[in-house]
Parts: C-alpha cells; structure tokens; sequence
C-alpha cells in the first residue's frame, strides 16, 4: 500500500501563493481559513537579507496527537496510505484536536461547526491524481508520492538531500518533509 | 389503589416544602430564572450563528467555558475534603454536614456538562462521544476519560445523596453497609475527575504550559481551596436561613485544611514559577504572558497577581487559629482564595496554553458578550439546582418533611 508524503523543496518556492488559491478553490474553504500557507522569514539586516520561504500544511503525522486527542473518532489516520482525515458527521466541534495540533493545521469551519483540515486532496489522489496545491505550483517546489516505493520522486529527494521535519520534538512523526537548501532551518 | 397513589401524594408534598418560602427566596428564584432565561437566549443565538459570535478563534480555541468548566471539576471534588474527615476519621461535626458537600459536587458536575456542551460547536451530534451508543474514543483520548469519570462522579454523588434522603425521608435509619462502598470509591474517583482533567491538557506536546508534570497535582491542591472555601461560605448562609445546625467546629476544620491545601498549592506553584524563569527556556513565553505580558499584551497581568496577593494572604489568614476562628477575617480568606482559584484554574490556565499559538502567534482572547451571558446562565442553572435541592434535603434533615408509607408497608 501506498504512505503519501509531501516534499517541500523551498529553494524552489517562488511565494506566488498559487498553492493557497487552489487549495481554497479546490476544497472550498470558507472565508478567513486555510488549509495551507506560506510563511515568509526575513532575516539579516539591510541590504544583506534573506528570505525564507516556507509552505506549511497539515504534516499527516504517524503519530497524530489530534487523532489521540478525538473523543468520537472522528479523526482518524488512514491505515491504508497514511492520510490523517476527517469524519465530519462525527465531529462534534469540542475542539480537542485543535488544541492539540502543533502545527495550526485545524479550523472549525464556520458554517457547520465540525473540524476541518487539509486532506491531501484525498478526493483526488483517489482518482490517481496530485492535490490541487501540487498540480498548481509553478516552480514544483511541492512534491507528492509514495514514500513505500524507493523510485518515487519524494523517495529520491530525500535520498539525495539533507531534509527535516516541523517540530519534530513535539513527538508527532510528520510526514511533510523540507528540504532547504539555502537559508538555515530552525 | 391508595398505595399506587402515595408516591404521587409524597411528591405533592415535597413539591409543597420546595415552592414555601419568605420574599427573599423567592427574589432570589425570579433572579436566577431571569439569568437562566437570558442565557438561553444568548445560548440560542450561539446555536443559530454558531461558534462566531463567541470570542474563539483558531489559536485560542477554548476559553471562557472550559476556564470555567476547569474550575468547576476542582469544586465538584472538593467534597472528598468532607468525606474524608467524616468518615475515614469519624470527625462528628463533619459527618453532621458532608451531604451538603455531596449536593454542592452534583451541582459542580451538572454545571462542568453544561459548560462543555456550550463550548461544543455542534452539540447535536453530543451523543457520539458516548460509550456503546456512539463511537467513543476510548481509551486513546482523555476526554472520552472524562466524560466516564465525570459521569461516574455525578452518579455515585446521586446514589449517595438520594439513598440517604430516601431512607430519611420515611423516617428510616440508612445502612451503613451500603452506603460505606460508594463512599470508599467516591474519594479515589474526586482524585480522578482531577487527575483526568488536568491530564487533558497535560498530554498535548505542543502546549508548553500545560506539558508540565506539576500540572494535576496542582490542580487537586487548588482544588481543596476552592471548593470547601465555597462550602464555608454556604454552609453559613444555610445555617442563617434554616434550622440546620452546623457547628463552628466543623467550619474551623474546613478551614484549617484549606490552609494547608493553599501551603501546598503556593510551594507548587513557586516551583513552576521558579523552573520557568530560572531556566528561561522558550517555554518560558507563555508565564511570562501571564505574569509579565508578551510583546505588550497583557491582559491577564494584573488578574494573576491580584490571583497570587489573594491567595497569599488568605492562606495566612487561615493558617492562623486567631483570624481562621474571626468569622470577619475567615469569610474574607475564603471569597479571596474562590476568587483568586476561579482566576488561576480558570482564564489563568486555559488561556496561556494558547498564547503563544504554535505558530507564534498572540490573539488575545477576551469572553465575548454571549460567551459571558451564556455563563451567567449556566451558573444560575447551578445555583437553583442547587437551591431547590437544599429546600428539599434541609426539611428531611432536620426532620420536618417525613413522608408516609404506603399502607402495604414498604
């Protein structure tokens, strides 16, 4: 069975913001939400600058503290290809998982009160196709594959390069992974 | 046909003694009905508009409710500081009042379910967190924990409290032998209504101010100050307005073990406070939020130590035989530690686990309108439930409501 990651290769980033549009196009996610971003580092002192720039979704962590957290269930992690998702008949907006999220990743949608996240464009990726912030994103700083299968694109770039995770100390094993090539990681 | 009847009779009866009253009860009823009403109202628009129109947002995603459901769990097991004097070490004067202390726990409990149920944003669906029926998490989340032993407290408080109104009520003496099991198990079950709350924020990684291991014992320590506090203050109002005898004894006892739980809880508390800063480690923000403010948010600065003064000085108020035995100075003691607890277990402990966000960042968040009415609310709830069961367990105390059995003898 496929464990989707994603690889954020951010030297390739250009910080167009496409990958938020389609996200909220493709998902439609309601106003003053989102299921990802980027995040824009400036440091150093003018004119010697640096700017990071750093896509942040929901990392699918294979230790899930939101998943642990759920009192119904709702949340779940997807045995099968690793996806952390998301009954939403079953939410009842207690807001545990969001406390427990180290990565901001959640929201209550604001219409119908259940939980929300990024889903790896599930929808998609069953069908054989590539969430919509990947298809979308200019310089392919975004990467989706199987982790499984060593020929896989993510496989061979983690492979190749030094790569780290968010926070890993909070214990969470994410599965989206960086690779930066010019500015310090964290 | 007259002994199907006589249950029906009784409950006229009971009904009779809860609806007598002087003016002021009844003000005080039309005051808390008003409240109620007011709540629900606001409690309907939150349905209606849903989570947005309270102030929570995605980084502060608890707030008002679950600060105050938090210190409600602490008064809820505060009647263990009455079961284990009355009881375990047959102290007399205790033993005379502990049912209040039970009553007061049902009341707690009842308002810590309300609480959640308003912090929920589709409370409908409530049910799936129930075991059997619904899919509950279990035991992987603390809160399906916490539904069980929150649930579990309520019910052996109910069989406790009602087993003996019941008995007493025709005039029968209650068997200690029944009674003693639920008694035994309600001491380790207000120890884990604690121990599992606290344990909820406890296990987030991500929330430096909460991942501390001093966080449950804290919790039970300022919990044995809140909770008797509220009940000095009670059991002197009862004793004003009924003819309940509750003796000085009782009162100076409680309120010597308040004083040792409030020693306790500044030691653990300068510990926390001590680790933080001494250390200055990036968890450090959030205490320095609390007690310095962050970035020029401040808040909840001056509330934590108007927290810290009170109960300082009421711990030394109490630690001393002479103002602990001044009913001026032990009242005063005991408004400052329920005030200076609801600030510290409630907005004090919620809110800094949220800000800093992991992300960074600081929303400062403040109970918005409906957020404090639909509190309001759910306090008056408490507090009738809490008058009419009084109204009715006073009489059958004290021996003036006695019901008859039915013919048939049962």
């Amino acid at each position: 069975m496929p464990k989707y990651v994603m690889v954020i290769d951010q030297a390739r980033c250009v910080g167009c913001m496409a990958c938020i549009v389609s996200c909220k196009n493709e998902n439609d996610v309601p106003p003053d939400h989102f299921r990802t971003r980027v995040i824009e580092n400036v440091s150093g002192k003018f004119p010697k600058l640096r700017m990071e720039l750093r896509s942040e979704l929901c990392n699918h962590c294979d230790h899930p503290p939101c998943v642990y957290n759920c009192p119904t269930g709702a949340s779940y992690k997807n045995k099968e290809n690793g996806m952390v998702l998301l009954k939403k008949n079953r939410c009842v907006g207690c807001k545990a998982c969001i406390a427990a999220c180290p990565y901001d990743a959640r929201y209550i949608h604001p219409e119908h009160g259940y939980a929300d996240k990024c889903t790896f464009c599930s929808h998609r990726v069953e069908k054989g196709l590539e969430p919509a912030c990947v298809k979308t994103c200019i310089g392919t700083s975004r990467i989706f594959g199987d982790i499984e299968n060593p020929d896989s694109e993510v496989s061979l770039l983690l492979r190749d390069n030094y790569s780290y995770a968010l926070k890993s100390s909070a214990g969470t094993d994410p599965r989206v992974f960086y690779i930066n090539r010019i500015t310090k990681p964290e | 046909m007259s002994d199907l009847l006589q249950p029906i009779r009784n409950f006229f009866t009971a009904l009779k003694f809860i609806t007598k009253g002087g003016t002021g009860y009844y003000a005080w009823l039309a005051f808390l009905a008003m409240l109620i009403v007011y709540g629900l109202y606001s409690y309907i628009t939150q349905l209606d508009q849903g989570l947005i129109v309270t102030n929570m947002r995605d980084q502060v995603s608890w707030g008002f409710y679950i600060s105050n459901f938090t210190f409600l769990v602490g008064v809820a097991a505060a009647a263990v500081l009455l079961v284990i004097p009355a009881y375990l070490y047959n102290f007399k004067p205790i033993k005379e009042i502990v049912l209040l202390g039970e009553m007061l726990a049902i009341a707690a409990i009842i308002m810590c379910l309300l609480f959640v149920i308003s912090d929920m944003g589709r409370p409908e669906r409530g049910w799936h967190i129930l075991p059997f029926l619904g899919t509950m998490n279990f035991p992987a989340s603390l809160l399906a924990w916490d539904v069980l032993v929150l649930n579990g407290y309520l019910a052996i408080n109910c069989i406790a409290v009602f087993y003996v109104l019941y008995k007493l009520s025709y005039g029968k003496e209650y068997k200690m032998s029944f009674l003693w099991p639920i008694i035994i198990l309600s001491i380790p079950w207000a120890v884990s209504i604690h121990t599992v709350t606290a344990f909820l924020y406890n296990g987030l990684s991500s929330r430096p101010f909460w991942n501390a291991s001093i966080l449950a014992p804290r919790f039970i320590a300022s919990a044995l100050c809140s909770g008797p506090a509220l009940m000095i203050i009670l059991f002197q109002i009862v004793r004003k307005v009924s003819e309940m005898e509750i003796s000085n004894t009782a009162i100076f006892k409680i309120a010597e073990l308040i004083a040792y739980a409030m020693g306790i809880n500044l030691f653990l508390f300068m510990a926390e406070f001590f680790k933080e800063f001494y250390s200055g480690s990036i968890h450090l923000a959030p205490m320095e939020y609390l007690y310095f403010g962050l970035h020029g948010h401040s808040n909840l600065v001056a509330w934590m130590w108007l927290a810290f003064i009170f109960n300082l000085s009421a711990f030394f108020l109490l630690l001393r035989p002479k103002t602990r035995e001044n009913f001026f100075t032990l009242n005063m003691a005991c408004v400052m530690i329920i005030t200076g607890v609801y600030i510290e277990k409630g907005m004090g402990l919620i809110i800094p686990g949220f800000i800093p966000g992991t992300l960074g960042e600081i929303y400062e968040y403040g109970p918005s309108a409906v957020e404090k009415s639909v509190s309001m609310g759910v306090w008056a709830f408490g507090a009738l439930f809490f008058t009419l069961l009084l109204k009715f367990a006073l009489p059958v105390y004290t021996g003036k409501l006695r019901f008859k059995a039915s013919e048939s003898g049962d």
